[in-house]
């Protein structure tokens, strides 16, 4: 009884820190902070979400954003699926310095290949493009598909495929009829973390965007000057944990899944 | 064990063709401006190994390197026990209570990476934020703009807010993933709460731990945008990481110096991955304890 108590009140202080922060910035967003005809400073107001919608530059970069996350997330299921099941699969020449390699690109601090990137895609026309921030997310977010993928197809007995194949399934037919309706919590578990991890970059992203196809993020950073109006921030960053708390809510249950591996 | 096969190449190929494009070849060209001196990009002058030489010799460079180690060893040090326990005392709670604190400890990590520091500026703002003003009314005098020891505070619980949820998710994976059997066998054995963390939960965690101090040391190794926000690497150079002097010589269009800065994080970055490498897989390869899920 005594240690409910204690885990409830740990669980009480952990959701305020987490939650306190938060809720002060949602409270900011429905609050005109710079003085306006009409609306007192300060008070409850929608003003904030009203000028976002009237403007298309802001509206855009939310699109902007959404289409190079679901583009990112399209490839890295693409790509990592097949690569995740001939890592859980099989044995190849090199099939350990691959995984490190990978691995290693998970973790390179984006700030490092950022100039080298930008060149490159200046280069072939696909700075300033979505598909391009799309692309270059990919070389954090494929090594993570590939690890948590490869968790859930080594979790599925190997008995599954034989039995598909001996049914006379090809191995395209295989991995659309039943692999990937059996890792289904694991293909959302990686979705979601290729989507957040995508989501909040801003290194590659800024980068990429100097003159058109800015995301959310950088369109963030635009609305800060000489007079920033705080209220607009805060209501464009409400907007931008809108689709990540989506999200979360979605894959709650198998959240924790997506790490189980090899033990 | 598992069938070799190298026909397995041709699933890791499409991986392999975006990882080459977007990470190797950035990478090989980054080398190559290192060795150089570029007035334009298309004006290159070999200049051998001066940039790096510049780098190792200053005392400006085992300053940073030291700030962002000792940076990484703090957050390190709170967020890998609190997340384990956190994660202990979710395994015995009600499915209802972990999907919520799960849920609620993730929502930081889906915040906009620029959007952070601006959160807590926010929150620590001693005119209308409600921890500043909560340390206001305590009489407490918090100034984090020319305090060194308040900085490192603001941003020490800014990170431990924004990525907790990622070592408890990783933690919680761990723990679930152990097969009820070995409780039993411990319940049969009369071990201590101590001894089944000791000797079963923690050897089981050890991958998914490993994981995430890796995640956790590098994200926090090479934190930019927070501590550029909150004071620009002061007072004093008191919060002057390695990636803020890589920042700044990235700003100013010095691509020869940020090239090789960029290569020295690159490879510090390497010796800790390949040392984590030896130290984990000493372990064999085995199937989890995880219900296949149909």
């Amino acid at each position: 009884m005594k240690s409910s108590l204690g885990r409830t009140v740990l669980f009480v202080v952990i959701g305020a820190f987490v939650l306190v922060p938060l809720a002060q910035t949602i409270m900011t967003s429905f609050v005109s902070t710079l003085p306006r005809a009409g609306i007192t400073e300060g008070h409850f107001s929608l003003v904030n979400y009203r000028n976002i919608l009237n403007s298309p530059v802001l509206k855009q970069a939310i699109l902007n954003s959404i289409i190079y996350v679901v583009l990112n997330v399209a490839l890295c299921l693409g790509v990592g699926l097949p690569a995740a099941y001939a890592f859980a699969r099989y044995s190849f020449v090199g099939d350990r310095q691959l995984f490190f390699l990978l691995l290693v690109f998970r973790i390179t601090p984006t700030v490092v290949l950022s100039l080298p990137i930008f060149v490159l895609f200046a280069q072939i026309g696909l700075e300033n493009t979505p598909v391009g921030i799309a692309l270059v997310h990919c070389v954090f977010n494929i090594p993570i598909s590939i690890w948590i993928l490869e968790g859930f197809i080594a979790s599925v007995p190997r008995e599954f495929d034989e039995t598909a194949f001996l049914d006379g399934h090809s191995l395209p037919s295989f991995f659309f009829r039943h692999l990937v309706p059996a890792i289904a919590p694991g293909i959302g578990v990686t979705a979601f973390f290729c989507f957040i991890f995508s989501w909040v970059e801003v290194v590659l992203a800024r980068i990429l965007t100097t003159t058109g196809g800015k995301p959310i993020t950088m369109a963030i950073n635009a609305l800060f000057g000489f007079r920033t109006d705080f209220g607009l921030v805060m209501a464009m960053t409400v907007l931008a944990l809108v689709p990540g708390i989506a999200m979360i809510y979605f894959v709650r249950n198998h959240l924790a899944k997506g790490f189980v591996i090899r033990t | 064990m598992k069938p070799y096969d190298n026909r397995a190449w041709f699933l890791v190929l499409p991986a392999l063709v975006i990882v080459t494009l977007v990470g190797i070849l950035p990478l090989i060209a980054v080398t190559n401006y290192s060795f150089q001196d570029l007035f334009s990009l298309n004006n290159p002058y070999w200049i051998g190994i001066d940039w790096y030489r510049n780098i190792v010799t200053s005392d400006r460079f085992y300053a940073s390197l030291g700030r962002s180690f000792l940076f990484s060893a703090i957050v390190l040090s709170i967020q890998l026990p609190l997340g384990i326990w956190i994660a202990l005392l979710l395994q015995r709670s009600h499915q209802f209570i972990v999907s919520t604190v799960l849920v609620l400890i993730t929502v930081p990590l889906v915040v906009p990476w620029n959007m952070i520091p601006v959160i807590w500026l926010n929150f620590i703002n001693p005119n209308a934020g409600l921890a500043g003003r909560m340390l206001a009314w305590l009489g407490v005098g918090f100034d984090y703009k020319f305090n060194a020891l308040h900085t490192w505070i603001v941003l020490v619980v800014m990170d431990t807010w924004h990525w907790l949820g990622l070592v408890v998710v990783l933690a919680y994976a761990g723990i679930s993933s152990i097969p009820a059997a070995y409780y039993q066998a411990a319940a049969i054995d009369a071990a201590s709460p101590w001894q089944v963390f000791r000797f079963i939960q923690l050897p089981k965690m050890k991958t998914v731990l490993s994981m995430a101090v890796l995640l956790r040391f590098m994200d926090s190794f090479m934190i930019y945008i927070e501590a550029f926000r909150i004071n620009a690497g002061r007072p004093d150079s008191a919060t002057a990481f390695l990636s803020l002097d890589l920042g700044e010589e990235i700003q100013s269009f010095n691509y020869g110096p940020s090239a090789a800065r960029s290569i020295i994080y690159f490879l510090i970055v390497l010796t800790v991955a390949w040392t984590f490498k030896a130290a984990t897989s000493t372990r064999a390869r085995a199937p989890v304890g995880m219900e296949p899920t149909r």
